[in-house]
């Protein structure tokens, strides 16, 4: 295992927010600023109705929405935003069914420093072709997977895809482990975390989160598994897969780790159905101070957590 | 116990049937699944229909002539019928099918 | 301090030293030999770190750090040439260790199938991270194409693996369904579709004949014919014990090390422990029994009292996604009983196997939640009489729950989910109802439960009886067998609208309750599919009755009947005298038959190929009197030699039984052509009869004569010979598409009326497509299965062995 570099000295993503609907609009229910408190306080002041905003706009798709230049575009808190220096956003609904249970919107800054990417796959024709993405300074990378497509069962995105399962791919630039690896290689990623997004209708739609050493998105990552068909009628998930800069892998075949609804952060999503986002908050796993713990809901019900921290 | 060696169980369709001649009479060798035989008398106490040549299904077999159904871990005939067949010790090893030497004998006949 | 040496440093003999270090650090002075350049790491993880899921790092068991604080001296990528036991001394390639205990954990390798081409470069085995490395370096190569030979544990995982790394992967099985040895048909056939839906081709019952490739491997050649481009060809059919260095140690061998129960083999000084041991006639592959030989064997080498047994084994398949479970026995047993479980909407097979009130085995597929509890009752045995009843359902199901299957319906929360297929849980259902839809049809109107594919109808129904309590009656439509709550109309229309293509399939997509239906359904679903999926289904003589499966009559005393084909009633010398030949040679009894025809009576089974090479000979085929399809064209002699015949009926006759013969049909189907209004061939009472008129053809069908005795009715009237054959062709499809298993014609037509029959057949466009399919399912069907018989199986008509002529003992 890597020695954990314990001061993050750039992180791709700087801010996470959860918005969640309250009657007709969505407001502001937890969010990790940062230093920024200029931007913290322009969001908290601030709301969407259905199809307003970058937030709104993911709740009336039914779908994940990149932003790459706020400047003229429907984003609301562009000023603010300019002066905290970011400069694109990702938002990712969370649908149970036909039911919006919130929207998860993420900001990065600086990109031509930061390495890293959020893509958001989409069905086209039987095939996963790139919708968006957000690549940083990855620019080779971001040219290489907007001509790349995946059919079912390949590479992260397909392998996401076929099975309905979030999956965790290590070392993606080592030189084989990957399909795109020898781009993501020189672009410096290592782990990517990919999750399907389900969302009403037809069409399905696959997140990525590729980390680089450098500019992380996070030093730990973990896939909790809360089917009914694998952990019984019990409100519980376990933890599948996981790898931790501190801790090393988190994953043990014979003695999963399991928590219950409402134990810990992980519970607390478990039973609230809603995204996570913890900030400045020491203690949390492996000693950590921020987190992020995003539910998928699929077949009617919360089928599995994925969390990262940093 | 002896084993007789009656050949790979291949030889048998899954869910099908072979028949050995025996001193004992003729015994239906019953493949059940992808490593499952039993071995049991071929003929039907009801009107001595070749019970080899029936369906089989689960561990069972539908006699061709009249459809009384045997368990074949047992011999009854199941439901309203009133019957039994005789059942024989049967093992695999190795994909070969071993029948049990001393319960097919000339003795066993006597 | 005594000399401990370890040969092999795998996952039995790595827990091995765990358990010796951890209990007694001093007792020895530990040298490990390994041939593989490193140390003990969790080889049943190499398939994630295949994929990509996981990387070799995170399942490195024990790193130098973990051998030098235990002061085990490693001799990592060195070879052990000999071991001589009258010195106690183990020699490496660098050179002599002595011992005072030797342990042997050289494990096992793969087995290659000696096919040509098998030691071509790019054929590997997974065995270890090298094979792993080669496999991904291959993987590397956009648009690479890979061959698993083998459907077991590790060749699926390996597909899996290298399926998400990119690679086109074809995976070769040899027997009829997936990890046959752990799952049965059902949950192979889900894994299979899994695993499909991730782009991998699987193929069943595919033979590899050889692997074609200059300097290095290039394709497989099957033994049907098929060739498959491959650049790498994964060997995964199984392993064999790593054990000659104990032979030529002369340590006494069965299949591998022959240890007893404390792991001691014939040699008081030294042990075996992991794959490389054979037990009480036992091999060992999985992890578990390998812990438990480790621990028993710590224990030994520290002079204390323990024993090794062999128990129950438990299988998971580590592909992301695929949750499947299989434990116990299903092999051997007495008295045993199957529960099953099926959710067709969920993809969910559960099945256990239960002896003497003990659960003795379990597989499941896409619900593993309760796989450990299940586990734990084969393990132990434990007696589950009192929660038979539920215990499919679970642990979170027992203590009291009642049997009552509506108790179970009334207990289910008002968010339950009902029918999976639209999504309508218990709650809308029983509002439905107290709406005032009380009944099926009017809850499938406003609910749309149970409108789709069906399975959930029994469950609607229990609803409605929950909820209106006695102001319901449950209506009696008959299901198909014991196995289904569906009607056979049910499952022809299921089949069709889900494209169920294989018997499988049908039992878990539609719920059956069996593991693999009964002598009811069986000949049904073996027709139904056969009959909609003419190219994709292969016909299962099992399913079959007898004389379908052998192509002859049965009779009383167990002989069979043997029936030429003679179209059109006409026949010749030279074919007259090889059916008295036959009669001769074999003993036959001879009848001339009410269809003009010719039965030989008496045949005994092994004699069939013979009598059947012998009218093949001659030129004749089979005349299916057997079968549930087209048994013979009656004729007059027609205007070619009658003075009435207005037509040539016989002519038509041959052309009809030429073009219909072999064909497949849900009761057997006889035709008649009378040259006139006299209706000499009796055309009037067959299924399909055509009278000749001076205009044309009339064509008349639904006629019977049998214990229901019945005239045709008028079909439709064409004026030339072509339009009769077309609208014949025509009417055999339809029926062969639409009507239940044995029902006649007369009894079909009853049911869906003659109007409607009619419409379809007269409608050209229709008609025509008809006609296109039935040629379709006639390339498939119409071949003399005597002579593929004679041909392919003539073994077995014969008996498997025949004791009787032995010596005595």
């Amino acid at each position: 295992m890597e020695v954990a570099i314990d001061t993050p000295v750039k992180t791709f993503i700087e801010v996470t927010e959860v918005w969640v609907p309250e009657g007709e609009k969505l407001v502001l229910a937890e969010g990790n600023y940062g230093a920024l408190d200029g931007f913290e306080e322009a969001s908290r002041r601030e709301s969407f109705a259905r199809d307003e905003g970058l937030p709104g706009k993911a709740w009336a798709e039914a779908r994940p929405v990149v932003l790459k230049q706020f400047d003229g575009s429907y984003f609301k808190r562009t000023e603010a935003a300019k002066a905290a220096g970011l400069t694109s956003a990702v938002a990712i609904p969370v649908f149970d069914g036909d039911t919006l249970k919130a929207v998860l919107v993420v900001l990065c800054g600086d990109d031509s420093e930061r390495t890293g990417a959020i893509e958001v796959w989409a069905e086209t024709d039987g095939l996963l072709m790139l919708d968006d993405g957000y690549y940083g300074a990855a620019k080779h990378f971001e040219w290489v997977s907007q001509h790349t497509h995946f059919p079912a069962g390949q590479g992260l995105p397909g392998g996401v895809w076929s099975s309905k399962t979030p999956i965790l791919m290590r070392d993606l630039g080592s030189g084989y482990r990957f399909i795109r690896a020898d781009s993501a290689g020189k672009a410096g990623l290592t782990t990517g975390l990919g999750l399907p997004v389900p969302v009403p209708g037809k069409r399905g739609y696959i997140l990525t989160l590729l980390s680089a050493r450098g500019t992380p998105i996070a030093r730990r990552f973990e896939i909790w598994d809360a089917r009914s068909a694998k952990v019984g009628k019990a409100n519980d998930a376990i933890l599948i897969d996981g790898i931790c800069a501190r801790e090393g892998a988190l994953w043990d075949e014979d003695n999963p780790r399991r928590v219950t609804a409402w134990q810990g952060a992980i519970g607390r999503v478990l039973g609230t159905g809603i995204p996570l986002v913890e900030g400045g908050k020491p203690g949390l796993a492996a000693g950590y101070d921020s987190m992020v713990a995003l539910p998928i809901h699929q077949g009617g019900e919360l089928s599995h957590i994925v969390a990262w921290y940093l | 116990m002896s084993w007789i060696d009656l050949g790979p169980i291949d030889e048998i369709p899954v869910r099908g049937a072979r028949l050995v001649k025996t001193h004992v009479g003729c015994i239906g060798l019953f493949r059940t699944a992808e490593a499952e035989v039993f071995a049991a008398a071929n003929k039907c106490p009801h009107k001595g229909g070749p019970l080899s040549e029936g369906i089989i299904h689960g561990q069972k077999v539908t006699c061709p002539l009249h459809n009384w159904v045997f368990d074949l871990n047992t011999g009854e005939a199941q439901g309203a019928d009133q019957g039994r067949i005789e059942t024989y010790p049967v093992r695999l090893e190795d994909g070969r099918v071993l029948l049990d030497a001393e319960s097919v004998s000339r003795r066993s006949a006597a | 301090m005594q000399k401990l040496v370890v040969i092999g440093a795998g996952m039995a003999s790595g827990r091995l030293l765990e358990h010796l270090t951890e209990t007694d650090p001093g007792a020895y002075e530990v040298t490990l030999f390994n041939a593989e350049p490193r140390g003990n790491y969790n080889r049943i993880m190499l398939s994630p770190v295949l994929s990509g899921e996981k990387s070799y790092e995170e399942i490195v068991t024990h790193d130098d750090d973990w051998y030098a604080a235990r002061n085990v001296t490693c001799r990592f990528g060195e070879k052990v040439t000999a071991v001589d036991r009258a010195r106690k001394v183990v020699i490496g390639e660098n050179g002599e260790v002595p011992y005072d205990k030797l342990v042997f954990g050289t494990g096992s390798s793969a087995f290659i199938i000696p096919c040509p081409g098998h030691d071509l470069p790019g054929v590997v085995a997974f065995r270890d991270l090298e094979d792993t490395a080669a496999m991904t370096e291959a993987s590397g190569t956009p648009g690479a194409r890979a061959v698993v030979i083998g459907g077991g544990l590790l060749g699926l995982e390996a597909a899996a693996a290298l399926r998400l790394r990119g690679m086109d992967v074809t995976v070769l099985h040899l027997s009829g369904h997936l990890m046959e040895r752990q799952l049965d048909e059902a949950a192979g056939y889900l894994l299979q579709k899994d695993l499909e839906k991730r782009g991998i081709t699987v193929m069943t019952r595919a033979s590899t004949k050889e692997i074609r490739g200059n300097g290095k491997v290039e394709s497989v050649l099957l033994e049907d014919g098929t060739v498959l481009p491959a650049d790498i060809v994964v060997m995964a059919v199984g392993i064999r014990p790593q054990v000659q260095l104990a032979k030529d140690a002369g340590l006494d061998m069965g299949r591998a090390i022959k240890v007893d129960a404390r792991m001691r083999t014939s040699d008081p000084d030294v042990f075996a422990v992991g794959e490389c041991v054979e037990f009480e006639g036992n091999l060992f592959g999985l992890v578990a029994p390998l812990y438990d030989q480790a621990k028993v064997l710590a224990r030994t080498l520290l002079a204390e009292e323990d024993a090794f047994k062999v128990k129950q084994l438990s299988t998971k398949l580590k592909v992301t996604g695929c949750d499947l479970f299989s434990a116990g026995d299903f092999a051997e047993g007495d008295g045993r009983e199957d529960i099953v479980f099926r959710d067709p909407a969920r993809g969910i097979y559960k099945r256990l196997v239960i002896e003497n009130d003990r659960l003795i085995g379990a597989v499941m597929y896409g619900d593993t939640a309760d796989s450990n509890w299940f586990f734990g009752l084969i393990r132990d045995g434990e007696d589950i009489a009192d929660m038979r009843e539920s215990l499919i359902f679970g642990p979170g199901f027992q203590g009291g729950a009642a049997a009552d299957p509506l108790s179970a319906v009334a207990a289910l929360p008002p968010e339950a989910e009902i029918c999976g297929c639209n999504g309508v849980c218990k709650g809308r259902i029983t509002q439905a109802i107290e709406g005032g839809a009380t009944d099926l049809g009017a809850v499938r109107a406003t609910t749309k439960a149970s409108a789709s594919c069906g399975t959930c109808t029994g469950l609607v129904e229990q609803l409605l009886a929950v909820t209106l309590g006695d102001g319901y009656a449950t209506p009696a439509a008959q299901p198909m067998c014991g196995c289904t709550d569906l009607t056979h109309e049910d499952v022809r229309r299921l089949i069709k609208s889900q494209e169920l293509k294989s018997q499988p399939a049908v039992w878990q997509e539609l719920g059956w309750t069996t593991p693999n239906g009964c002598h009811v359904c069986r000949p049904a679903v073996n027709f139904y599919l056969l009959a909609d999926w003419p190219l994709d289904y292969q016909d299962d003589p099992q399913s079959r009755f007898v004389n379908e499966r052998n192509h002859a009559n049965i009779q009383k005393d167990g002989t069979y009947s043997v029936m030429p084909r003679m179209f059109g009633g006409m026949t010749d010398a030279s074919e007259l005298r090889a059916i008295a030949d036959a009669a001769d040679k074999y003993g036959a009894v001879v009848k001339v038959t009410g269809g003009q025809r010719i039965d030989l009576l008496g045949v005994k089974k092994e004699d069939l190929p013979g009598i059947w090479e012998d009218l093949n000979n001659a030129g004749m085929v089979s005349g299916h009197a057997y079968s549930k399809g087209l048994r013979t064209v009656k004729t007059c002699v027609g205007s070619d030699w009658c003075r009435f015949g207005t037509q040539d009926s016989t002519g038509l006759g041959i052309k009809l039984e030429k073009r219909l013969w072999g064909s497949w049909t849900p009761h057997k189907v006889k035709l008649a052509v009378s040259g006139c209004p006299r209706n000499c061939a009796e055309a009037t009472c067959k299924d399909i009869g055509i009278v000749c008129v001076d205009s044309g053809y009339q064509i008349g069908v639904g006629g019977a004569a049998g214990m229901d005795v019945k005239e045709v009715e008028r079909l439709t009237e064409v004026a030339t010979e072509e339009e009769a054959i077309d609208m014949t062709v025509a009417f055999v499809q339809l029926y062969r598409e639409n009507a239940k298993y044995l029902d006649r014609p007369y009894k079909w037509i009853a049911k869906v009326g003659l109007d409607w029959v009619r419409e379809q057949v007269v409608d050209p466009a229709t008609r025509a497509g008809l006609i296109e399919r039935f040629d379709i399912s006639q390339t498939v069907y119409q071949k003399d299965p005597w002579a593929e018989h004679v041909a392919e199986r003539r073994a077995r008509y014969a008996p498997l062995a025949d004791l009787t002529l032995e010596a005595a003992e």
